[in-house]
């Protein structure tokens, strides 16, 4: 089956395929040293495309290293640090003795028992390019596997597909990318297959189930991250359906060539593993890398910050002039039942409502057909997006009968149901976003230390006065921010907060879902009360409870039952202890003017049980003008010994 | 948690030996797949549970790689060409979102296998699997009988004109 190789091959080398006939012929052993020493005349080992093949990259201290960490990527045992070691040991390989893989039918095969032209394709293309690699003298060897992952794949388009902001649960409010291997069929009716198109995902191999050991194996680095491949229905109905991520894809302008290569390159690095990093190289950093690879004209990874947020990597898509050549939005579960449910009156509302709880006294029989259908359809949605996941695992019986019943009553109706077209949200995706890093400089008063010098600093990502565009407005998530304060006299610049982790996820209550408000906030915070002067103190704090979102996002609120914990050596805490728990109520307001500004303002009451002061307050007040890519905030604060004021300039970057 | 570990063992094993039968075509005609098919329940999730789940979200870690890797995989789920072997994945895959387009007559899951039975008009198609819902969609059914089910009725049925899957 040379026919994929032959395509391949005049795809890198931009020629018509060549004979392929010799495909029995052995190779010519004289031919070696003529392209090892052609290589070395062209200097390919430095060259950017096969750099970016062994995804090699410049070592602090000189020379190279690759981010792939798996021996599978590798001929030469020097190949991890030694581009032109490997070069070399790559082009002795193709000429090895045997015909492709070894003739097992085990799908569990070692890769690395398969003939180097087989598991090196997109290399082989490469060079077959460069050299002029006479295909007489060194025969391409047929690969089955190859070319069965080939065949399955059939690429003719490539798209990045981010996976969004989980707002059910924040801690996966960074999204997630992959990529889909598009085969670019189209129903007779004209409608996109996408589903059985391929999704390629880079993701960490978990071999802990303890959740701490878990989240420090995460962090360093101790999990193994591989490429897998699937139909994208296996996305789709994971993403959007069980977890209600809506999905942005951003189709490529790759040329036919770019994508072979792509594919091939793919199945290389299929072959071995990468050390995984949540906050560096993640998902969306490897993913990019392939993409480089394909093409290396490509500037990508020179596009994301330290921290590769999956929302920097669709940006770093947009750094590239024409590489995205379309955008396409896919509702998730969640916002299509907003949909459904967007246009019904009153009484059909609780129909759905009383559907979706297996109650059959609706009065269906009652109405047209065309409002039966929608009430019925929305239903279905309804129980979907509250027991989806358990009907998929089968592990409530009581939804899976609800959910039958539903379906046989939206069956005998016998009308179909008309298309639900859903467009984009205003908010845009996230190429649209502010930059995730923010610094901010100003300055402010204080009643307790006159005249202040503020600055501050956040690592990521966004909090619910931010600029809204290309974010949730549900949610704020915020990485390491750091806030300072200097008064005019000598030593008084101070640590006024430094947050590790600052969570806030405003789930609106309405008729269908009763889903809790919540925040969480580790970090250390200057104690703004008489339980010590002004001592810098560790925090702990989470709360949750009701909460409202208009539907446009314009107003939003939220009422919480608060505890936290603060812990200093001065603290007057819990008996005389160092450790002070609260609790008391929170309470959090907010309105958009647009894209232009935002207000919020905050406040909490706590009561400090066994310790001294007995209770304590704090109210916080903030506006902010949005001005393309700056901000201004002004802030006040109210706290029994803490009264200020501030004027910061904010600037965002990726 | 034990058990759905061995529902995934019970079907990386079962994938490895229906993959051996489905490269002798001869012998079968079609391929045959292992009792846990193709189905989300066993191949999505994995048996995350809890704070791993969460934070499996975050770092998109998943429990299930080994069965999709590219060079390595062992399952059998992944190849949707047209045709009978590839519609019986897509059923099987979408055996939850299939049954509630084929409850309303219409929708993305209806379209999809539409071409990939080579199926005249998705329309049809349609109101075909409407029309015959309890029969191809009864309550508690495992998403393998659904897919023989669905297969058998756009075999069945001429007017549709499914050329595909023969």
């Amino acid at each position: 089956m040379p026919g994929v190789r032959a395509a391949l091959i005049a795809l890198a080398t931009c020629s018509t395929a060549p004979a392929l006939a010799t495909e029995v012929a052995r190779a010519d052993p004289a031919y070696l040293p003529e392209l090892l020493a052609s290589a070395k005349e062209k200097s390919l080992a430095e060259a950017r495309a096969w750099l970016r093949l062994g995804h090699w990259r410049k070592r602090v201290l000189g020379g190279w290293e690759s981010e792939a960490d798996g021996p599978g990527l590798f001929l030469s045992p020097q190949g991890k640090r030694d581009p032109a070691a490997e070069l070399e040991a790559t082009l002795t390989g193709f000429f090895a003795a045997g015909d492709g893989a070894p003739s097992d039918n085990s799908k569990l095969a070692d890769p690395s028992l398969e003939h180097p032209q087989c598991r090196f394709p997109a290399r082989f293309a490469f060079l077959a390019g460069a050299l002029q690699i006479d295909p007489a003298r060194l025969p391409p060897r047929s690969c089955p596997r190859f070319e069965a992952f080939w065949r399955r794949v059939s690429v003719r388009s490539a798209t990045l597909i981010f996976s969004s902001y989980y707002l059910n649960s924040p801690a996966s409010a960074f999204g997630h990318t992959f990529l889909r291997l598009g085969k670019d069929e189209v129903a007779s009716s004209g409608e996109r297959l996408d589903l059985i198109d391929q999704a390629v995902d880079f993701a960490a191999i978990a071999n802990t189930s303890n959740a701490v050991l878990y989240a420090f194996e995460g962090l360093f680095g101790f999990f193994r991250g591989e490429f897998s491949a699937r139909p994208y229905f296996y996305k789709v109905r994971e993403y959007a359906d069980y977890e209600s991520r809506d999905l942005w894809e951003y189709d490529l302008a790759l040329d036919q060539r770019q994508l072979g290569m792509l594919v091939a390159h793919l199945w290389e690095l299929g072959q071995t593993w990468f050390d995984y990093y949540y906050v560096t190289e993640n998902c969306s950093y490897q993913i990019l890398g392939a993409l480089e690879a394909a093409d290396p004209r490509l500037d990508l990874l020179s596009h994301v910050g330290v921290a590769t947020l999956p929302s920097d990597s669709v940006k770093a898509l947009f750094a590239n002039p024409g590489l995205v050549r379309g955008v396409r939005y896919r509702p998730s579960a969640r916002t299509q039942l907003a949909a459904r449910t967007a246009g019904l009156s009153g009484g059909d509302l609780d129909a759905v409502q009383q559907l979706a709880e297996g109650d059959d006294s609706a009065g269906l029989g009652a109405m047209p057909t065309d409002e039966r259908v929608r009430v019925v359809d929305a239903a279905l949605d309804l129980v979907d997006v509250r027991h989806g996941r358990d009907i998929v695992t089968g592990s409530d019986p009581r939804a899976d009968r609800l959910r039958q019943h539903l379906l046989e009553t939206r069956s005998a109706i016998g009308v179909p149901s008309p298309p639900l077209n859903i467009p984009p949200p205003a908010a845009g995706g996230p190429e649209r976003g502010h930059g995730s890093l923010r610094l901010g400089l100003g300055g402010g008063a204080s009643r307790e230390e006159g005249a202040l010098f503020l600055a501050e600093g956040r690592m990521a990502l966004h909090d619910l006065a931010d600029p809204p565009a290309g974010f949730s407005p549900r949610t704020q998530l915020e990485f390491f921010k750091v806030r300072l304060s200097a008064a005019d006299r000598p030593g008084a610049v101070r640590l006024e907060e430094a947050s590790l982790v600052e969570v806030t996820s405003l789930n609106p209550i309405d008729r269908f879902e009763q889903r809790v408000s919540w925040k969480m906030r580790v970090g250390a915070t200057r104690v703004a009360d008489a339980g010590c002067d002004r001592c810098l103190a560790g925090f702990l704090a989470v709360g949750g409870g009701p909460g409202m979102v208009s539907a446009d996002g314009t107003f939003s609120a939220a009422l919480t039952a608060d505890a936290e914990l603060l812990g200093a050596p001065d603290l007057h805490g819990l008996s005389g202890s160092p450790v002070r728990p609260g609790i008391g109520p929170g309470l959090l307001l907010r309105l958009l003017a647009g894209d232009r500004g935002a207000l919020v303002g905050t406040g909490t009451w706590r009561w400090l049980p066994s310790a001294s002061p007995e209770t304590t307050y704090e109210l916080g007040l903030e506006a902010r003008l949005h001005l393309g890519p700056v901000s201004l905030a002004a802030r006040g604060r109210a706290a029994p010994r803490a009264h200020d004021l501030g004027l910061l300039l904010l600037m965002y970057r990726d | 948690m034990r058990r759905a570990r061995w529902v995934l063992i019970a079907f990386i094993l079962s994938a490895g030996v229906a993959h051996a039968d489905a490269e002798n075509p001869a012998a079968h005609g079609k391929a045959t797949y292992g009792l846990a098919g193709c189905g989300l329940g066993s191949l999505v999730f994995g048996d995350q549970k809890g704070a791993i789940q969460i934070l499996a979200a975050t770092s998109n870690t998943t429990f299930g790689t080994q069965t999709f890797g590219i060079t390595t995989g062992t399952s059998n789920c992944v190849d949707t060409a047209a045709g009978s072997a590839g519609a019986k994945i897509f059923i099987e895959g979408n055996r939850e979102a299939l049954a509630k387009d084929a409850a309303r007559g219409s929708g993305e899951t209806i379209t999809t296998l539409t071409a990939m039975a080579g199926c005249k008009d998705a329309k049809a198609v349609g109101t075909a699997l409407q029309k015959h819902f309890t029969q191809l969609f009864p309550e508690q059914t495992p998403a393998e009988q659904v897919s023989q089910n669905v297969l058998k009725e756009l075999r069945s049925d001429s007017s549709l004109e499914c050329r595909k899957i023969g």
